[in-house]
């Protein structure tokens, strides 16, 4: 009974969230959804690795990139089905995070920073410059829909209930992942590597598996994108990405999945505002835009002086003992 | 043109091109390592003071319509002042703090600089005429334009500056002494939250000479500092980060190794090539060429 | 027999030889200190006996075992188990997750099968959490269990470290300076819960400065000066020892 009524505001949560296409037709708002979706979906990954763990990546859009171009190579390219190329993006992804980690998992702080940042720079290099496989500048395009069997999920109801799916999936993966033995391993790395090494934890496979994690699902967002839009180009995959996404966990607060997923859902729906405020002109939308990331920079500094536990922080703090732990 | 026949005038040619990038990673670096030592932390907002150094130049001269020496020095002046504005806002509060909170906060503060440049001065290329006009210098064969003199003597003014403040004067010397023990300088009164104040400013002026002094040979525009301050990053570890010598040999060594490896390899990776010295340092030497490798307590 | 032997361990900074020569063996079922003035090389023999440090010469056998090579998590794997002399405890977890963190090598559960909540994890997880409960009553801390560690007191904060390190259930638990910052009244809890664990079959090596603590309950001390071993025996008769009251007289004179 207690596990029913543990699962029961989660559960209710995953029904409103997929049930939405019921109500809401609009399509822009659907579209703008979906992509919200997608940013869940990778900032997931980025809380077990950043969130939990504390190892920082300044390079997440590198892995998004990487499922991006590995999907769109193998389906439109290669004539791959589309779970194929998605489950070839995951894997490829994963496997380059877990290549990167070998190396980078002996470096800390800053030095972890500027080398995530550097792989980052180093993929977006390759992005424009491997142009028989990435298409260079130009980019890819004609990247088909999400298809299984005869099913092409081209309606905007399709691609978001698709999105939403795979994100509810992902955070009850994640959820179990950090409420056991593994999420106490991440936490401990976080809390002291020395008492993590002291209580019979493998430190560097523990940081190549959470890098690996991150990576993968950075892919997996990667490629929904990627099918989703139709058409990539390396200017989708660039370091202000990877900072945003970071700015997505530390605003959410760090620790705590529930407010990755608020800070994800918050900051990627911050240019397309109008799509749930109503009346907001078309001028103060391009001025959001233009604004973004002046927006994500001040938010980022704001949290780190003012919330340094971000929103779950402040969450715990006016409702104390309930969520946001582990246990 | 291929390996072996790269004819020595050439080789001249990319060698001086390589020096004079590598005098401003160099400065770049010195910005790094300053505040470094300071802070025990990497300014990840760093680059952006050579953007501003740049910008503001332009800026005071085309449009304020201030003599190009006069805008040099304004433009370094006002990237000093933005620096400091963004150390006590920002830094302060947290040093002695999570070194990853002032990580992000730089981080922050490098994306916000960044666009607000862009609202500021648009996201076109802008340049700077040429300090002092005229043909190229003849050298061996190779041509030496006369604003590459011009960044090789302002960037050996600065270091020497530099020199001088750091051990001739009582700040340079508070400013040594926090680096080695910042626990031991607080002890003897030195007010290393000063220095830190400090230490933002200097690394602005150098970063922003930088920013300037290049300007008419690049051009500049809002997106110019990331590159540039992973570059310096890279300058600053390749000779070992916290050392001001090391960070100029790591500057200088970083801008042959990239202009040599356009004239035996190829153009295309050659922002690669920073990185990538840049990753295996740090894998194989995070301590650097010319520093001693430290062993962590427990 | 023996359970640890440690046989001419040396290990050098530049030019100073932090530890010489270093020989000595734990039996099993006893409690070993190690002591000696400061600077005497004790916190750096720890060091090199948990595989935290390298050695310059010289092995560590645990059970008959070389320990050579071996990385620090290994060691616990294998049944020895560390606390710090600066605790290293995970500071935004509670005491609880603490210890549990500590029974990481006793459990099995890893990202798959804890992500998809396999049959077996949640009977893992309720033994884990009962045995946790457990050693937090052992070293009376039951009514923190859901406090932070980062908001536990001193004193505390050590005992928590003894029971995260007892959850791996060591054979060997090595204790570095257990003692230091402890109140008299903790100091006895401390004293109290090391005896408890002995009789338990735990073997204990313990760095420890405080004399009165070492005295009551070691079976056997191994004096360190500058490096060296300079006395070992039963408390009773290294407290008569001339070299070792010569060391620490040389000390106090080198205080005052």
């Amino acid at each position: 009974m207690a596990v029913l009524r543990r699962m029961l505001p989660g559960a209710v949560v995953a029904v409103l969230v997929l049930g939405l296409p019921l109500v809401v037709h609009d399509r822009y708002l659907l579209k703008v959804l979906s992509f919200v979706g997608i940013d869940v979906v990778v900032v997931l990954g980025l809380a077990l690795l950043f969130g939990f763990a504390g190892q920082i990546s300044l390079g997440q859009a590198a892995f998004f990139g990487i499922g991006a171009y590995t999907t769109s190579v193998l389906v439109a390219a290669l004539g791959w089905p589309w779970l194929g190329g998605v489950a070839a993006a995951v894997l490829v992804s994963a496997g380059a995070g877990a290549l990167l980690a070998l190396p980078v998992g002996r470096l800390k702080g800053h030095y972890l920073a500027m080398a995530t940042l550097g792989f980052g720079e180093i993929a977006l290099i390759a992005f424009t410059e491997l142009k028989g496989i990435t298409g260079g500048t130009d980019g890819l395009s004609g990247i088909p829909y999400p298809q299984v069997g005869s099913f092409v999920a081209r309606a905007p109801e399709a691609n978001y209930l698709l999105v939403w799916a795979v994100a509810i999936v992902a955070y009850v993966l994640a959820a179990n992942v950090v409420a056991l033995r593994p999420g106490r391993a991440l936490r401990a790395l976080h809390g002291s590597e020395a008492g993590a090494q002291a209580s019979g934890i493998d430190v560097a496979r523990t940081k190549v598996t959470a890098f690996a994690v991150a990576a993968g699902l950075a892919g997996l967002g990667g490629a929904l994108y990627a099918h989703l839009v139709g058409f990539i180009s390396p200017g989708s995959f660039t370091i202000e990405l990877s900072i945003l996404l970071v700015a997505m966990v530390a605003l959410g607060g760090m620790g705590s999945l529930p407010g990755a997923v608020v800070g994800a859902v918050l900051l990627g729906m911050l240019p397309y505002l109008d799509a749930v405020v109503p009346g907001l002109t078309k001028s103060t939308v391009e001025a959001l835009q233009s604004w973004e990331a002046d927006i994500y920079g001040a938010v980022l500094i704001l949290v780190m002086l003012f919330m340094p536990h971000g929103l779950a922080g402040a969450f715990r703090r006016f409702f104390p003992g309930r969520g946001g732990e582990g246990s | 043109m291929g390996p072996g026949q790269v004819s020595w005038p050439e080789l001249l040619q990319f060698a001086i091109a390589g020096l004079k990038n590598g005098a401003i990673y160099a400065l770049v670096a010195l910005g790094f390592t300053i505040v470094y030592a300071s802070t025990n932390v990497i300014n990840f907002a760093q680059g952006e003071f050579y953007m501003l150094g740049g910008m503001f130049a332009t800026f005071g001269f085309s449009h304020l319509g201030l003599p190009l020496g006069l805008a040099a020095l304004a433009a370094v002046i006002a990237t000093a002042a933005v620096a400091v504005v963004f150390e006590l806002l920002a830094v302060r509060p947290r040093v002695g703090g999570d070194p990853m909170t002032i990580i992000i906060v730089t981080v922050g503060g490098s994306v916000l600089l960044r666009s607000l440049a862009r609202h500021a001065f648009g996201s076109n290329e802008l340049a700077l005429p040429a300090f002092s006009p005229g043909e190229s210098i003849m050298l061996g064969g190779a041509a030496i334009d006369r604003q590459t003199l011009w960044v090789w003597a302002v960037a050996a003014v600065a270091v020497f500056a530099l020199w001088l403040l750091y051990s001739r004067t009582r700040l340079g010397r508070a400013m040594r002494a926090t680096a080695i023990d910042g626990e031991a300088a607080r002890l003897v009164g030195i007010d290393t939250r000063l220095l830190v104040t400090v230490s933002f400013a200097l690394a602005a002026v150098l970063g922003a000479i930088a920013g300037v002094v290049v300007t008419p040979l690049t051009q500049t525009a809002f997106d110019v500092g990331a590159a540039v301050g992973l570059k310096g990053f890279a300058a600053a570890i390749l000779g070992g980060l916290g050392n001001p010598l090391a960070a100029v040999v790591g500057g200088l060594v970083l801008g042959l190794l990239e202009s040599l490896s356009v004239a035996f390899i190829s153009s295309t990776f050659k922002d690669a090539i920073a990185l990538a010295v840049l990753l295996l340092v740090l894998f194989v030497r995070p301590s650097g060429l010319l520093g001693r490798s430290r062993r962590e307590k427990v | 027999m023996s359970l640890l032997a440690a046989q001419g361990l040396t290990r050098r900074f530049g030019g100073l030889v932090a530890v010489d020569d270093v020989s000595f063996e734990v039996f099993e079922g006893t409690i070993l200190a190690l002591i000696g003035p400061n600077g005497a090389g004790k916190s750096t023999l720890f060091n090199l006996l948990t595989a935290f440090d390298r050695a310059d010469a010289g092995r560590v056998a645990f059970d008959g075992r070389d320990l050579a090579g071996l990385p620090p998590h290994r060691l616990v794997r294998l049944g020895l188990a560390r606390t710090f002399q600066n605790t290293q405890l995970f500071e935004e977890m509670t005491a609880l997750e603490n210890v549990l963190a500590g029974a990481h090598t006793r459990t099995r559960t890893g990202w798959a099968r804890a992500a998809l909540r396999l049959p077996g994890t949640a009977g893992e997880e309720r033994d884990a959490r009962e045995e946790a409960e457990r050693l937090l009553r052992l070293v009376g801390l039951e009514a923190v269990a859901r406090t932070h560690a980062a908001d536990l007191p001193h004193g505390t904060r050590r005992l928590l470290e003894v029971a995260r390190a007892l959850a791996s259930h060591p054979r060997l638990l090595l204790l570095d300076e257990p003692a230091a910052g402890l109140n008299s009244a903790e100091t006895g809890q401390l004293a109290h819960v090391l005896r408890q664990v002995r009789d338990s079959g735990v073997t204990l090596i313990v760095v420890e400065h405080d004399m009165g603590l070492v005295m009551e309950v070691s079976d056997e001390i191994v004096v360190l000066n500058e490096g060296r071993k300079i006395a070992e025996g039963p408390p009773l008769l290294i407290q008569k020892d001339p070299a070792v009251i010569a060391a620490y007289l040389g000390e106090e004179a080198a205080d005052a």
